[in-house]
């Protein structure tokens, strides 16, 4: 079971603080954690840290990895920029697509994977590649980025 | 020809730069960089003496070393090998940077795409405090100083310095307006100096090899070298260390790049050139040598380059200027009308180059004052108007005009 997001915060403010610049690190703790930012959390972080609701919404809104859309367990990002995408990046996320019956952006039923496009992930020298929780997954194919994806719990 | 320093096989220890600073006076410290040359790594080629110089001038207790790791520019990995590799002459030179400048704490801010580096600057960072150079009062000098890795969150903006300090703050990156300079008014509006991972990796070469060696290494008037990542249609991609100023054909050809019809250097954001351009130099007085070399092939339809590279400007505008953030969109819907046929002269792209024009000049920051490179270089050198591709479907002929 995922955490309490409110245990998560409370966690990240003894590690971090409850000055400004603690906020980013708040959210990335969380959005780790849980895959994405609930509300509840979103609500005590804006306490704790004495900033609007609407300030950390947006900031939360500012960057890409961050989500207030409930996602999967394991997070997908397939790089789209060009050497990628030169090299079969569409593709391969057609096939990831197919194979797990969720368009991009999309998470499956079983709440155990979303996929995800990405700017440049700086791996042009073993395009395509991807990121699967933060690590690095090159030189892929179709089959290659499937069956990777496939052995996620 | 290669020119290996910042990888060489056979390199100084981890630490040795830094000792030897540590017997010079901060001043001194600065002046060595300053004479050698050094410009920023990351690609804007800002002297990095003359920022350390400001920093060091600027007077307050609390000041910041600052490591930008949020290299970004589509096609530019080189600062993931360092990391990967030579985290702890990273560190080591923010130490240098730090003694210079007068400040104890060092930041690393690295892009959130490269979380799997951290173990390896962690590593580094205790194999330098095993070292007994980071830490309190290092080697009976006074000085203290220590680093900490934040991360960013997937936004290619925070890339800009104003914008990373902004993130680092714990707020949206959005570029701030300058002056005040980071130099004065940084993090916490402290002063900081901002620089990229490979500036921080050359400077203990630059204090162990002294700063003429280190200029000599360039060729005319630039200085030291410089790495490059180079990807697309090549044999061999990765990264390579070249003096800087060195032709681009001399990169490509150790790359094995062949039948080449465009050249992009400095990533999206940077110029892209034909093949009969490639004899020009990699140096700040011509391509920009920011880390980014794509190529590409005759078979590719640099339309469809384009696009990506706009979607990707789209995307990663920061949207708080209008300049950029509606220009980007409308280059973006430019390019896909040109795909399908429903822009199909170069006149009618009129508007859309002075758009280019007013963007290049009112963008508050780089982001949106070079978005338009791409758009610009590959319309101009790389559409056939005659192809079929554009005027074969075209709206003329459709009868929609």
């Amino acid at each position: 079971m995922p955490r309490n997001p409110e245990e998560i915060v409370t966690e990240g403010i003894i590690e971090f603080g409850t000055g400004r610049e603690s906020l980013v690190q708040l959210l990335t703790k969380v959005n780790e954690e849980l895959s994405w930012i609930p509300t509840i959390a979103i609500e005590a972080i804006a306490k704790a840290t004495r900033i609007s609701v609407a300030e950390v919404y947006s900031v939360v809104s500012f960057y890409s990895f961050f989500s207030i859309e409930p996602r999967g367990r394991n997070i997908v990002r397939l790089c789209s920029t060009i050497s990628c995408a030169m090299t079969g990046q569409g593709e391969i996320l057609e096939a990831l697509m197919n194979e797990f019956g969720i368009e991009l952006f999309e998470t499956t039923d079983d709440g155990r994977l979303t996929i995800e496009t990405t700017s440049c992930i700086g791996l042009c020298d073993q395009a395509p590649a991807m990121l699967v929780n933060g690590e690095p997954h090159v030189k892929l194919t179709p089959e290659k980025a499937c069956d990777i994806v496939r052995g996620l719990e | 020809m290669e020119k290996k320093v910042l990888l060489a096989e056979d390199q100084p220890e981890f630490g040795a730069g830094f000792e030897l600073a540590l017997t010079m006076t901060p001043a001194d410290v600065v002046y060595m960089v300053r004479d050698s040359g050094i410009k920023g790594r990351g690609g804007a080629g800002f002297p990095t003496g003359i920022k350390w110089n400001l920093a060091g001038a600027a007077s307050s207790d609390v000041k910041y070393v600052v490591c930008n790791a949020d290299e970004g520019e589509p096609g530019t990995f080189k600062d993931r090998i360092l990391l990967e590799k030579y985290s702890e002459r990273l560190i080591e030179g923010m130490a240098i940077g730090g003694y210079a400048i007068g400040s104890s704490h060092g930041i690393i801010y690295l892009r959130a795409e490269y979380p799997y580096l951290i173990p390896a600057i962690e590593e580094a960072r205790k194999n330098m405090i095993g070292k007994g150079l980071l830490g309190k009062n290092i080697r009976g000098k006074g000085f203290d100083f220590d680093v900490e890795i934040r991360t960013g969150s997937g936004a290619y903006i925070c890339g800009e310095e104003t914008a990373l300090i902004e993130s680092l703050e714990g707020k949206s990156g959005f570029p701030r307006n300058k002056p005040p300079f980071p130099v004065n008014s940084g993090y916490l509006n402290k002063p900081t100096i901002v620089n990229n991972v490979e500036t921080f990796c050359a400077v203990p070469h630059i204090i162990l090899g002294g700063p003429e060696w280190y200029a000599d290494l360039g060729i005319g008037e630039c200085s030291g070298t410089k790495l490059f990542s180079i990807s697309g249609d090549v044999e061999k991609p990765g990264v390579y260390e070249l003096p800087l100023g060195a032709p681009l054909k001399d990169l490509l050809e150790l790359a094995g790049a062949k039948d080449i019809q465009a050249v992009q250097v400095g990533g999206a954001s940077g110029r892209t050139i034909p093949a009969a351009d490639t004899y020009r130099s990699l140096s700040f007085g011509d391509l920009p040598p920011g880390g980014s070399v794509i190529v590409f092939d005759s078979t590719v339809n640099m339309l469809e380059v384009l696009e990506n590279f706009m979607e990707f400007f789209v995307h990663e505008s920061c949207g708080q200027c209008v300049p950029c953030r509606e220009g980007t969109l409308h280059l973006r819907n430019a390019v896909e009308d040109l795909i399908a046929g429903d822009i199909c002269n170069k006149e009618s792209l009129n508007d859309y180059f002075k758009l280019a024009e007013v963007m290049r000049i009112t963008s508050k920051c780089g982001l949106g004052q070079t978005a338009v490179n791409c758009f610009v270089d590959i319309i101009n050198n790389f559409v056939d108007f005659t192809d079929e591709r554009i005027s074969g479907e075209c709206c003329c002929e459709r009868g929609d005009q």
